[in-house]
């Protein structure tokens, strides 16, 4: 009776803000942020929302999730898609995501090289004999920089209300912090790597000594990547299945890079063309609507026209009329900073819009006709 | 132009738009700016895009189950009934399950004379392909509809979900569940089956699955079934769901010009037609910005200075559907907040109080650089079962802008470089409409899924025969003319003939600016060459000569005008819409008199000055009450009466209906109202008194009362059928009886529809063209449950033709199909702005233009001094 009384209790004082599950993935992102790996893989990546945070961490270039259930994966899947805004504003980093499904007892050359392995609430799900094979894949195989292992605590259990004895129906087994410890240090030990334990879900006040309420080990290997001898150790076959596969637009991929610095070039060069044209205009014609343009608002509008200012200086870079062209030479359109981070150098440039902008006979300048247009009006 | 601003509203991309008719299209770019295209901005305001546009979500996988889900719920009732399942009322579901295909209405059944058949007789066959694919499952196929019930009871629905298939190897890989109702392909061993689960608490559950109804293919419940397959399938094949439609992000068409982004894409519909369940499959343009909302507002500011900037950008952003950085939703604009910046706090869910700039970042790792932007706000909508609390903020720079904005639209440019690409001849329109049927037929996943559920398509799309009418006749001042019937206009033919009736341009007013002297010279030299032909006596005009100030021109308007003046022309020097508005506004309420205003741009190329010259001729003796053209029309003692509604979201938020009757047999003069009416409140009430003054006008011009009245009524929403039914129609019936006792006239009302995904193609050796004018199809394509067929009545130079969808939810008048098809025709050719066919009755083109007079420009009701002219056009 007391204890019932006492179990009560608990179930009102356990309640984790953030919810333990959210809490452990933000203990990983907080993770990428600091070791910044390009390569991250989830293992028992389940519905994938972990791999769904980190697609937005930048650093990030290789992602990739295993689950034994195909069907757990599938079902939300499609949010690891690129939005339609990553096509619009392709990324400067090229992101991969990619899902298999297969089990962390089989061993898949599609899980080499990676900088971060994680692997969230899994090995309490493993048959014994998965466990056993499970450090050879994880630290002999894949042989990631870092790896992170959370397990329940079950020293924590009494506090929580209802579980009897494990947490999960499917839960093979759950550790107290003593088991998981000693497997991780004899895994690390084997393997050469170094670990350090910690964990997330903080017990109530007077209970400290039961530990987290999850408990995680962060491997950290010892020796230096290794490249080449783990192609020599590739295995031949692959057993994964591959479930999903999305490939991000990135300003890498020269496609996509292409279609940037020509819509930046045309939309620079219309610009000049404009403020050329008003100039040229307000010279001639008594204008209609002189609004004195001072503000609080100072966004980074004035850019163009201050930028135009400084940038038109040379004489070979000055915008001109001929007829019923304007010429507006590349090196003006190549020295504003958008076009000029995205292509570096002015041979890029050149390079990337061939045939795809109406240039002059020289190729040094963009041209556009003025007549064509009022002529439609 | 008349479709335009709807669709835009509801986020549809451009090709919608390409068969737009040529409705007032030469006047377009000659006379400013009653024509100017695509100023509109109307959206119904109980249609929010983005409502029904939501994706059933990247992040949450609600697709398959939603519909039944709010059936199960609400009506639990139903679930133990196996007949009259499909009663079901589908269209009271709110929100977000819109019911967008109006399944419920069954309109036809209440008009006897078309039990048996609907269709017409007369015309020619011309064989015609679409774009409508057939569904076949198969011979006894069914859907099993279960209920699953939990004891003790679970709540997640995620929870209840894991539990379920729990049981994979009894139930099968292939399913849809909602947390209620589970579909299933096969029929389990026992009507009610026992199972056990056991959650991660170690409680056990109990979990009752019942057959409760066997759902033939053509059950509602199924056809949104088929819709949600489908969905999954366009996903499979890696296709972005951008509001209601599925696009390519592969190979977009970039327009760099104006920073436009074209993804092709396709928008899909699976209904029961005619004959059998079919996909309807159209190819949809979606126009997206390379540029953030923060870009925009930037440039808009660089643009408008300073004095402006803010009502700029209220006018050009709000009502726009934007797409976030961070998750595929769209939303649409509904304020702007100036007083918020990022540095705003919220509360999340879990109480904690964060900055928007720290809640991007921490989330999604998006960084807000500009500090002191406003925030956009969008207004709460219901999604799924759970309400949205209170408005959503969203950050400027965080999102991007789709669709085009009113000052893009009506950029000449801008239209012409889209063109190119949206605009598919109809060859290349159904060959991009085969290769999506391919890819399904082809992708093992998809076949996979379709082969599971025992669903397949059909490879080739369906054709069969349709009827082109004959043209018709124009008469003009006892002259008789045939046009040809493959352009649908016969301004050629009539050029230099008299006009049925001619107001003499006797007193009135020309007012221009001193930069314009020449122009209003050019002007009246040329009408003095082009009126007499038509029998249109004018005197010179009084010139007034004004400073280019709006209020100059009101000025001189109130000085200048008297009781005899019978027209005022305008001479505008640019397309500023504030001088149109307050002239038009002045001129249309508080001293109404029929005005013309012309931009001076129009005028200044000899070429064509001529042709503008005759142009606005024609349109100021309609807007002084002369009639230029009529067509046979058999019936006698008809009104006709057309309807259209405009919806201003931008400013004032209120919806104005235009309304317009005939008021003679030869349907040259119509009277017109129009009802001006702030957000939420029902149109209903101010088209009954529209009808009773309509019926009253015409007793005074026939001294009798019509005996029939066919109403064509437009602006109706996806979605909305059967709030007319049930509320617009028996209003009308009450206004009649309101008249006398013994007045008891025959009342057809005509729905139309000029936003459909139907395309028609006509074979032609081994291509296809668009079908001529004239065709009319009232088979297959159309519903089984409603008195509907299409006419193609417009010609289009580019691009593919839509037809019109013609929806007859009323009718007592015991005419023909056959007749009212050929009424409908013949009214589509009374457009006084246009010399030739138009995509609508000329009554609803007619409502459209007073509706959008009103709403752009007057925002009152007009006097009812100037009802019984068309002042609007």
């Amino acid at each position: 009776m007391a204890k019932n009384l006492q179990e009560e209790d608990f179930t009102r004082i356990i309640k984790f803000t953030p919810p333990l599950c959210k809490q452990r993935y933000q203990f990983i992102k907080d993770l990428v942020e600091k070791y910044k790996p390009k390569k991250v893989a989830d293992l028992g990546c389940a519905d994938c929302t972990l791999l769904w945070m980190l697609k937005f961490c930048s650093c990030i270039e290789v992602l990739a999730g295993l689950d034994i259930c195909a069907s757990v994966m599938k079902e939300k899947m499609y949010r690891l898609s690129p939005l339609p805004v990553d096509y619009l504003q392709p990324a400067e980093r090229s992101l991969t995501v990619t899902l298999h499904h297969g089990s962390v007892a089989h061993k898949d050359p599609c899980m080499l090289g990676f900088d971060l392995v994680t692997c969230i609430e899994l090995i309490e799900h493993l048959e014994e004999s998965e466990l056993r094979k499970f450090p050879e894949v994880v630290f002999g195989f894949m042989a990631p920089s870092t790896v992170v292992i959370s397990t329940p605590n079950s020293e924590f259990n009494p506090l929580l209300p209802g579980v009897k004895l494990f947490r999960h129906p499917d839960h093979k087994f759950e550790w107290n912090r003593m088991q998981f410890q000693s497997w991780a240090l004899e895994i690390a030990g084997q393997y050469d790597y170094s670990v350090e334990f910690t964990g997330v879900g903080h017990p109530p006040t007077g209970m400290e000594n039961v530990g987290f309420c999850t408990q995680i080990g962060v491997f950290i290997r010892k020796y230096p990547q290794t490249g080449e001898l783990t192609q020599s150790e590739k295995p031949a076959e692959a057993v994964y299945k591959t479930v999903f596969k999305a490939v991000y637009p990135s300003l890498k991929d020269e496609k996509y890079l292409q279609n940037a610095v020509v819509g930046e070039v045309i939309f620079t060069a219309q610009i000049i063309k404009q403020s050329l044209l008003d100039r040229l205009m307000s010279e001639h014609e008594y204008d209609d609507d002189p609004t004195e343009r001072k503000s609080k608002f100072q966004p980074s509008v004035n850019c163009f026209s201050e930028d135009l200012g400084k940038l038109v200086v040379g004489k070979s870079m000055e915008p001109f009329v001929n007829g019923n062209a304007v010429y507006i030479p590349l090196k003006t359109i190549f020295s504003f900073p958008k076009v000029n981070r995205l292509c570096g150098t002015f041979e890029k440039l050149c390079k990337l819009i061939a045939g795809k902008v109406m240039l002059s006979s020289d190729g040094s300048a963009v041209v556009f006709n003025t007549e064509c247009e009022n002529e439609e009006k | 132009m008349t479709g335009r601003a709807r669709a835009r509203a509801r986020g549809r991309p451009p090709a919608q738009t390409t068969a737009v008719p040529p409705v007032g299209a030469a006047a377009v770019q000659q006379t400013f700016p009653s024509q100017a295209p695509g100023r509109q901005q109307p959206q119904q305001p109980c249609v929010p895009p983005s409502v029904s546009a939501e994706p059933g979500g990247r992040g949450q996988h609600r697709g398959p189950v939603g519909v039944p889900q709010q059936q199960g719920r609400r009506r639990p009732e139903e679930l133990q009934v196996t007949t009259g399942f499909q009663e079901l009322s589908l269209a009271d579901r709110g929100g977000r399950r819109r019911d967008l295909h109006d399944l419920g209405v069954n309109t036809r059944k209440a008009i006897e004379h078309v039990q048996e058949s609907k269709t017409g007789s007369s015309g020619s066959i011309i064989k015609l392909a679409t774009n409508y694919f057939r569904l076949t499952s198969r011979p006894q196929w069914a859907l099993y509809q279960y209920h699953v019930g939990y004891n003790p009871e679970m709540e997640a629905r995620r929870l209840r979900s894991a539990l379920l298939f729990q049981h994979e190897k009894l139930l099968g890989i292939t399913h849809a569940f909602d947390g209620s109702i589970l579909l299933l392909p096969k029929r389990l061993v026992n009507k009610v089956t026992e199972v056990f689960s056991r959650t991660r608490n170690g409680e056990d559950v109990k979990i009752t699955i019942t057959l409760t109804n066997e759902l033939p293919p053509s059950s509602p419940t199924c056809l949104q079934f088929y819709n949600i397959i489908f969905r999954r399938l366009l996903k499979m094949l890696n296709l972005q769901q951008i509001g209601r439609n599925y696009y390519n992000p592969d190979d977009p068409i970039s327009i760099p010009n104006h920073r436009l982004m074209v993804w092709p894409g396709f928008t899909s519909s699976i209904l029961q037609y005619e004959e059998s369940v079919m996909l309807c499959v159209d190819v949809s343009h979606k126009v997206l910005r390379s540029e953030t909302v923060l870009d925009f507002i930037y440039s808009l500011y660089y643009q408008v200075g300073e004095e402006r900037f803010k009502e700029a950008c209220a006018k050009e952003l709000i009502g726009l559907v934007v797409l976030t950085k961070y998750n595929n939703r769209t939303y649409r604009i509904d304020d702007i907040n100036w007083n918020a910046n990022p540095r705003c706090t919220f509360r999340k869910a879990d109480g904690t109080e964060i900055s928007y700039v720290d809640y991007y970042k921490k989330q999604y790792n998006q960084e807000i650089t500009d500090l002191n932007q406003p925030v956009l706000v969008s207004q709460f909508r219901k999604r799924g079962g759970t309400i949205m609390p209170g408005p959503l903020v969203l950050i400027p720079e965080l999102c991007f802008l789709t669709g085009l904005t009113d000052k893009m639209r009506s950029d000449f440019n801008v239209m012409k470089d889209l063109a190119v690409h949206t605009r598919l001849p109809p060859e290349q329109r159904q060959r991009e409409i085969e290769r999506l049927i391919d890819y399904v037929r082809k992708d093992d996943n998809v076949q996979k899924e379709l082969r599971d559920w025992g669903l397949s398509f059909d490879s080739n799309s369906l054709s069969f025969s349709g009827r082109v009418i004959q043209g018709e006749k124009i008469f003009q001042s006892g002259k008789v003319f045939d046009y040809n019937p493959q352009f649908a206009d016969w301004s050629k033919e009539t050029r230099g003939v008299p006009l049925i009736s001619s107001k003499p341009l006797d007193n009135w007013l020309l007012i221009y600016t001193r930069r314009n002297y020449d122009c209003a010279n050019t002007l009246l030299q040329n009408l003095f060459k082009v009126t007499p032909s038509m029998g249109i006596r004018m005197a010179k005009a009084t010139m007034i000569e004004v400073d280019d100030r709006t209020e100059a021109y009101l000025r001189t308007l109130q000085q200048s005008v008297t009781p005899e003046t019978k027209m005022v022309v305008c001479l505008l020097s640019s397309s500023r819409k504030d001088k149109y508005d307050a002239i038009k506004k002045y001129l249309c309420t508080d001293c109404p008199i029929p005005s013309q205003c012309v931009l001076a741009r129009t005028l200044s190329k000899p070429q064509t000055v001529m042709a503008v010259a005759t142009k606005i001729a024609l349109q100021m003796n309609c807007k002084m009450g002369g009639e230029l053209w009529t067509v046979d029309i058999p019936l006698k003692q008809v009104m006709i009466v057309g309807i259209d509604c405009y919806h201003d979201t931008a400013s004032g938020k209120q919806s104005i209906a235009g309304f317009v009757a005939s008021l003679n047999q030869m349907m040259t003069r119509w009277f017109s109202r129009c009802v001006v009416q702030s957000r939420g409140q029902e149109l209903v009430d101010g088209l009954k008194a529209c009808l009773q003054t309509a019926l009253r006008e015409w007793f005074k011009w026939n001294t009798y009362l019509p005996s029939r009245i066919v109403v064509y009524r437009d602006g109706v929403g996806d979605g909305q059928l059967s709030t007319l039914v049930n509320y617009e129609v028996p209003q009308f019936l009450d206004c009649l009886k309101s008249v006398g006792r013994d007045y008891n006239p025959k009342l057809t009302v005509i729905v139309v529809k000029k936003r459909v995904n139907t395309r028609f193609f006509a074979p032609s050796g081994t291509s296809l063209r668009n079908p001529p004018p004239g065709t009319v199809v009232d088979v297959e394509v159309t519903r089984p449950e409603w008195y509907d067929f299409f006419i193609v009545s417009q010609a289009v130079r580019v691009g593919c033709v839509a037809p019109t969808h013609y929806n007859v939810i009323y009718d007592t008048s015991k005419l023909k199909p056959d007749h009212i098809q050929r009424l409908t025709y013949k009214l589509c050719h009374m457009y006084y702005n246009w010399s030739g066919v138009v995509r609508v009755p000329a009554p609803c083109q007619y409502a459209h233009k007073l509706a959008f007079l009103v709403g752009q420009s007057i925002h009152r009701e007009p006097n009812l001094l100037l009802s019984d002219k068309l002042y609007y056009l």
